[in-house]
């Protein structure tokens, strides 16, 4: 299968299946989890992808505690009032209980708060700190490394890595995930002695970013850092390569989308790049290792972060409704907080007090095309680690 | 040299895309006046199809001349089957026909090509860049300016000098007038409807190798063409152009000034001359 016919399969498959799902799952008294991903717009294929990853740790399960397993997707749109409204349609109309999603951070913030005041669970891979941190409470729980450690294991290691590059410049996406990556980059290159000689801040709508690179040239930087997400640090990080600036400074994008913006942008334009990422599909584990088993048995491609991401969160909510032997929310959360498994990056912990999944993250650089030892193999792996805020300096109290 | 030039130059060149990015919709307008909600998906159909041609091995140049006739002949057939049976009717059938063929084509793009977006290698012999100074830019922007700078002419010297021209600026003015003078106004509304969808395919295979291909910016170049088309004033070729340029100089000059609100700064920019020359800023009184 190509990424043609999974996109068909995709596309296709979404309505139908999860509409009838939903109608099997009330039908049996299954257990519904509802997928509010952005299924249109320019993060559409971010949502497409979760969309794929919860459907393939339902099937896999099946069946947990007796009860059949369901699922529904709804379009966020990317926009928190619509992700609201659809998780209240969802609770309202479905008894939906269990919510995995949330690929941006304002409408993970926002999901996160309604789920708490519906009562019940959501678990999300954003990436603004305040999720776990400041605006965390007890019915959200998150999966991903936030700015704050995405910053630290990528931002850190390369000045290390590169003592003479004093200068770095940032192009940064004006909304929460945005905010909170400049702000962790600011305070590493502070610690650092490294002067931060100038940022462009950016809309959400951006696509064109010659302006910006324009901004990045005149201000002469060794480092340009490209603080943005998704389709977006795609057009930007090809616009950057088309001005010749890898030839003139690092580039670094500590928040990689994942394997699908690499097959976006090819071997050419990211050689020598660096790159973070919260998951690469090279991770020896064992759950990683099963995961990539079924999706290219079942897709036939390689499983990117947002796919797995939305697995490994699905399971973890399933693996917890096991645990407690209930649906209860309430139950579901007390399985979930302090919960130790084996993860996509090896051992993975829920921490108990902020509901942030403690695990690694990953300093990558693109590797020439010749050097590439198959089409999906874009990267060498320079470090991994781990870089969490303590509770009490992120700032959560669960409510 | 001083970054506000550097950004006007790139606004130009942003701004040179731009224009060839509405020039159809507010040719098509002007004579048809149809309000062309599918106008973006030829700009998709035309990025698409050159990544495609190019993925089969055909060269990039060869892509640039046959993607557009290939695409003009889809929006003629659309025009003659779909289209040119609501042109008597309120404009709210104008978006709604429109809008849905748009979605279809953007459907049946992500059927065959994928969610995920692509790249375009820029041709051979324009990589790499230009350096005045300080100042990089790449070559093939510089190419793309001076190829939008060309098809200007060329589209001005069509309209304003030869028969076909006549007939066009005559039928944005009187189509039954036109009609009664023996001139089949239906096939010139076709050729119309085609030159439109062919120049929003060139805009779309020359953006290709600067944005790459994705199954949603057929949207997001419907948004720009009409911020352009309304600044410069709906069925004015020259005020295409004068809006696609200063959009593209607001918004690159902007990215330095305001970079927060370089996006914003457009649909402002929209905003004012709308206050201040309802018509546009080469529209005809209304």
């Amino acid at each position: 299968m190509n990424r043609r016919d999974l996109l068909a399969l995709a596309a296709a498959g979404i309505a139908p299946m999860s509409l009838s799902r939903v109608a099997s799952a009330q039908a049996t008294d299954g257990i519904e989890f509802g997928a509010p991903f952005p299924m249109s717009g320019p993060f559409a294929v971010n949502g497409k992808y979760g969309e794929l990853g919860v459907r393939m740790a339902i099937q896999r399960y099946g069946t947990v505690i007796g009860r059949r397993l369901a699922y529904s997707v709804f379009d966020t749109e990317a926009k928190p009032a619509t992700a609201v409204r659809k998780v209240q349609e969802a609770a309202q109309q479905k008894n939906t209980k269990f919510f995995v999603g949330g690929i941006l951070s304002p409408e993970a913030l926002a999901m996160g708060k309604e789920v708490h005041r519906l009562g019940g669970v959501f678990f999300c891979y954003s990436g603004a700190d305040e999720i776990t941190g400041k605006e965390c409470n007890s019915a959200t729980f998150r999966w991903p490394v936030p700015a704050y450690g995405a910053v630290a294991q990528t931002v850190r290691p390369l000045i290390e890595a590169q003592p003479k590059a004093k200068r770095w410049y940032t192009i940064t996406a004006q909304y929460v995930f945005g905010e909170g990556m400049l702000a962790a980059t600011k305070d590493v290159l502070k610690e650092k002695g490294v002067e931060l000689v100038g940022n462009s801040y950016h809309s959400l709508a951006e696509k064109e970013f010659s302006g910006y690179l324009t901004n990045a040239m005149a201000a002469k930087p060794d480092v340009l850092v490209l603080l943005n997400f998704g389709t977006q640090s795609t057009d930007a990080l090809r616009q950057a390569i088309s001005f010749g600036l890898h030839k003139k400074m690092t580039i670094l994008v500590p928040w990689t989308s994942g394997l699908e913006q690499f097959q976006s942008l090819g071997a050419e334009s990211t050689e020598g790049i660096y790159f973070g990422a919260q998951y690469w599909h090279s991770v020896d584990s064992p759950t990683n290792r099963e995961l990539i088993t079924q999706v290219t048995r079942e897709l036939k491609v390689t499983p990117n972060y947002t796919l797995a991401a939305a697995f490994i969160c699905t399971k973890c909510v399933i693996d917890a409704i096991a645990k407690a032997g209930s649906t209860e929310p309430k139950a579901v959360i007390s399985a979930l907080e302090g919960m130790k498994f084996e993860g996509l990056t090896g051992q993975e912990q829920i921490r108990k007090e902020d509901h942030q999944v403690i695990k690694d993250y990953y300093l990558l650089r693109g590797k020439a095309k010749k050097q590439m030892k198959d089409a999906d193999d874009y990267v060498d792996v320079v470090s991994s680690g781990q870089s969490f805020l303590s509770v009490e300096q992120a700032g959560c109290k669960l409510s | 040299m001083s970054v506000y030039l550097l950004q006007t130059v790139n606004g130009v060149g942003i701004g040179m895309l731009y224009f060839l990015l509405a020039v159809g919709l507010s040719i098509v307008f002007g004579l048809l006046r149809f309000v062309n909600f599918a106008h973006g998906v030829f700009y998709l159909l035309g990025a698409y199809f050159c990544f495609e041609a190019v993925r089969q091995g055909m060269s990039f140049w060869a892509a640039l001349l046959v993607v557009p006739l290939f695409v003009a002949a889809v929006g003629w057939v659309a025009e003659k089957t779909l289209l040119r049976h609501v042109y008597a009717k309120p404009h709210e059938f104008h978006i709604l026909i429109t809008v849905g063929v748009a979605l279809i084509i953007q459907e049946l793009v992500i059927v065959q090509w994928g969610p995920l977006g692509d790249s375009v290698a820029v041709p051979t012999g324009l990589e790499g860049v230009v350096m005045w100074g300080d100042f990089i830019y790449p070559k093939y922007r510089l190419f793309v300016i001076g190829v939008t700078a060309g098809l200007a002419v060329l589209l001005w010297w069509v309209l304003e000098g030869t028969r076909l021209g006549s007939a066009v600026r005559a039928g944005s003015e009187s189509p039954e007038m036109v009609s009664l003078l023996g001139i089949n106004v239906f096939r010139l509304f076709s050729l119309v409807f085609a030159l439109g969808a062919a120049t929003a395919a060139i805009a779309g295979v020359l953006a290709a190798p600067i944005r790459g291909v994705e199954p949603f910016m057929g949207i997001e170049a419907l948004a720009v063409a009409f911020v352009v088309v309304v600044v410069g004033g709906l069925g004015s070729f020259t005020g295409a152009l004068v809006g696609g340029i200063l959009i593209g100089v607001v918004q690159s000059v902007m990215s330095t000034l305001w970079p927060e609100g370089a996006r914003l700064m457009i649909y402002v920019a929209m905003a004012a001359v709308l206050l201040l020359r309802p018509n546009g800023l080469l529209g005809k009184g209304g």
